[in-house]
């Protein structure tokens, strides 16, 4: 028991002891626990009497500098069809745990049973959807060919449809909600760190009704342990596609930068800065080259490029756009607002936000 | 009545809140007082409307009586839809002389004139402003009263404020209002609002403005209760000064309600340290707009509480100095000082 004490405070200060190196380069806005640089693996294994999730004490890195967004022809690794499904609608964003003994071979009959658990919590009087609906239809699909590591677990997504009561045979039923659960180049070192009967599919996002994604959550927290929570974005997330989407412009045409914030006046003042692509481009261009052979970015160029056009703003208008927050970025590749809303315009950039997204999930879930 | 008539009541009569039908009714008066017992306003909407419907075909109205109701009402409600300004410019030298009904034939005169089917309907108000509602037609089709132009001028000013006007209308308008008001010309003000009441008191200037005085200060709105005697503000002059500074800007609460301002953005590149594109010839283009439900109220707040950096900058003290809220910002020329001038286009 003593040695237990031992290792347990000696994992705390080693905990403390690091927290304080990489103060500078934590965001403000992350609680204190996370860390900007890894100092590799934490020496206390994980026990079976400590409470948090298998795999978790690994240190999960925040990047400083990642790759430029790489256009590909996402229709060559994953069926169109599925594309169109998550193209062009608005997602809302949550991040979930690992999910125990998920297996997907088993779609079918996770289908079968999600149906069945909707049609009896709507029996017990929870709300589900007006109308005259005789029953939910939903299916499990999975999508092959988003993962893009060997440790990303495919995309599975999930579909329910309403068969209204006095439906004719040839009536087509209507989708009512549609989710899906993905992991796009996930941190490798915590994804092998996973036990090999959990399966990581961070990323949650959800379109239709607030009633249907709580059973559908409460279904998955049931049937595989596992616990959501809803995922906002921050700042630096935004200005990273900001930037990414930016850079993009020479292959495909972005259309505009439109970057939106919110002033805490009274009442409060929303701020929207429409810039034309082509000189958003040159700006981003003169912070970081393209002929440049580093094919990294780095965060502080980033941060250049949004202090570029808050300081434009200045002095024009006087106005300290840092006294608001950033909400929403949008360009023709897609849009991401602070609420953890996303919207995906190109399929082509797909990965890149997907990537950022899974990075976010990651890092939001509960120690 | 004719299909028209009920459909322009019926869209009324949808619009408003049932409490306020009554009173609406009773200004109109065209229904006796009998019928206006014998409605009941808790019944749900369409019943409302059947039972007028069949009141008015009881008294026998028609169509003019409806557009009366319907001007009526835009009157008591004028802060819906979008409005714009424009402005009269080159007065004539009797443009001052014009008088009320001078100006209202020879405004019917003009557009009748042109436009052979057309529904025109003047109205003043007490406020002294012409409301002026315009059913178009054209050479062949009957004028259509679903899709109605209202505008509201004061005589002896110079804007006139339009709503609903299409692009191909406009042509026919805008030298109907010259020639009636004895001006040269009209032009766009780069002023839109939700809310008539802003859009009027704005430019006409008819809100609480502050001048620029170097011994009365305003009175700031804070309450002091938290101020303990023994504490002393460190920075009580900047806020003051600061307050000031907001209020000559914007003005004294309450504003004109204006909702949005737009910039386009038509100038060289100032970012920090970036002499690449500092140098750049071509110009770094965008959009602003800022948007609040009360935005005068916003950007005095933005000033007073050091959110913006004094003095306020000409571009935002331009939407009260000019009364406008869509500006298009060039740099003056080559050799360009920091602070862009605001162009008209």
């Amino acid at each position: 028991q003593i040695f237990f004490l031992l290792f347990f405070w000696l994992g705390v200060f080693l905990f403390i002891m690091e927290g304080r190196g990489s103060a500078v380069n934590t965001p403000a806005s992350r609680p204190l626990t996370r860390r900007s640089k890894s100092y590799g693996r934490s020496c206390v294994e994980a026990p079976s009497y400590f409470w948090q999730t298998p795999g978790h004490l690994t240190v999960l890195k925040v990047p400083t500098s990642r790759g430029a967004a790489k256009s590909q022809l996402i229709t060559n690794k994953v069926d169109p069809e599925h594309i169109a499904l998550l193209v062009k609608n608005e997602w809302k964003l949550s991040y979930v745990t690992p999910l125990h003994h998920f297996r997907h071979t088993q779609l079918k009959s996770y289908s079968r049973h999600l149906a069945a658990f909707i049609a009896a919590e709507k029996q017990q009087g929870v709300a589900v959807e007006v109308g005259l609906e005789a029953g939910f239809k939903v299916t499990f699909t999975a999508v092959l060919g988003l993962a893009e590591t060997d440790e990303d677990a495919e995309t599975v997504f999930i579909q329910i449809q309403s068969k209204p009561a006095f439906a004719a045979a040839a009536d087509a039923p209507k989708v009512v909600w549609r989710g899906w659960l993905t992991c796009v180049n996930g941190d490798p070192e915590y994804l092998r760190s996973l036990p090999s009967d959990f399966v990581s599919l961070p990323l949650f996002c959800t379109s239709g009704s607030e009633s249907l994604t709580t059973l559908v959550k409460t279904w998955l927290e049931r049937a595989f342990d596992c616990n959501f929570g809803s995922l906002a974005l921050n700042s630096t997330t935004l200005n990273w596609l900001a930037a990414l989407w930016t850079g993009c412009h020479p292959t495909c045409n972005i259309r505009h930068l439109k970057l939106a914030w919110s002033l805490p006046t009274q009442p409060p003042l929303d701020v929207s800065y429409t810039v034309n692509p082509q000189d958003a481009w040159e700006l981003w261009n003169s912070i970081h080259p393209e002929e440049s052979t580093d094919d990294k970015i780095d965060i502080k160029e980033v941060q250049s490029f949004i202090n570029g056009l808050e300081t434009h703003f200045f002095r024009h208008f006087k106005i300290y756009l840092s006294a608001g927050t950033l909400v929403k970025v949008s360009t023709a590749l897609g849009s991401a607002h602070l609420d953890g809303k996303i919207k995906i315009g190109n399929s082509d950039y797909i990965t890149t936000l997907l990537t950022l997204l899974t990075e976010s999930a990651l890092l939001k879930m509960p120690t | 009545m004719d299909t028209q008539a009920t459909s322009v009541l019926n869209r009324i009569i949808r619009r408003i809140p049932n409490k306020n039908i009554e009173n609406l009714l009773k200004k109109w008066s065209c229904l006796s007082a009998d019928q206006l017992r014998a409605l009941d306003y808790t019944r749900p909407k369409w019943m409302i409307v059947e039972h007028v419907i069949s009141f008015c075909e009881e008294n026998r109205l028609n169509l003019k009586h409806i557009t009366t109701l319907e001007m009526i009402y835009h009157i008591e409600n004028p802060d819906q839809g979008t409005w714009h300004a424009c402005q009269l410019a080159e007065a004539q030298d009797d443009a001052v002389c014009v008088e009320l009904t001078q100006f209202k034939e020879q405004f019917k005169a003009h557009l009748h004139g042109v436009i052979r089917h057309i529904s025109i309907k003047m109205k003043k108000h007490e406020d002294e402003a012409i409301w002026i509602r315009i059913a178009w037609g054209d050479n062949f089709s009957k004028p259509n009263h679903l899709k109605p132009t209202y505008v509201v001028h004061h005589l002896h000013t110079s804007y006139v404020f339009i709503s609903n006007l299409m692009a191909k209308h406009k042509i026919f308008l805008c030298p109907a209002l010259v020639i009636a008001t004895k001006h040269g010309s009209i032009k766009d003000g780069h002023l839109s609002t939700r809310s008539l009441t802003a859009m009027r008191d704005l430019p006409l200037r008819r809100y609480q403005q502050v001048f620029p005085n170097a011994h009365s200060r305003i009175p700031q709105e804070r309450n002091t209760l938290s101020s303990h005697p023994c504490i002393g503000k460190e920075h009580g002059d900047h806020e003051e000064m600061r307050h000031q500074m907001s209020c000559e800007a914007f003005g004294h609460s309450p504003s004109p309600k204006l909702e949005t301002a737009v910039y386009r953005l038509e100038t060289r590149y100032r970012g920090k340290g970036n002499q690449t594109l500092s140098d750049r010839k071509e110009f770094f283009r965008g959009v602003v707009r800022f948007s609040s439900s009360s935005l005068l109220d916003s950007l005095r707040h933005c000033v007073a509480s050091g959110m913006a950096e004094g003095p306020v900058t000409p571009l935002l003290s331009a939407i009260t100095q000019r009364g406008r809220n869509y500006f298009v910002i060039t740099d003056k020329g080559p050799g360009v000082s920091s602070q862009a001038s605001a162009q008209r286009p």
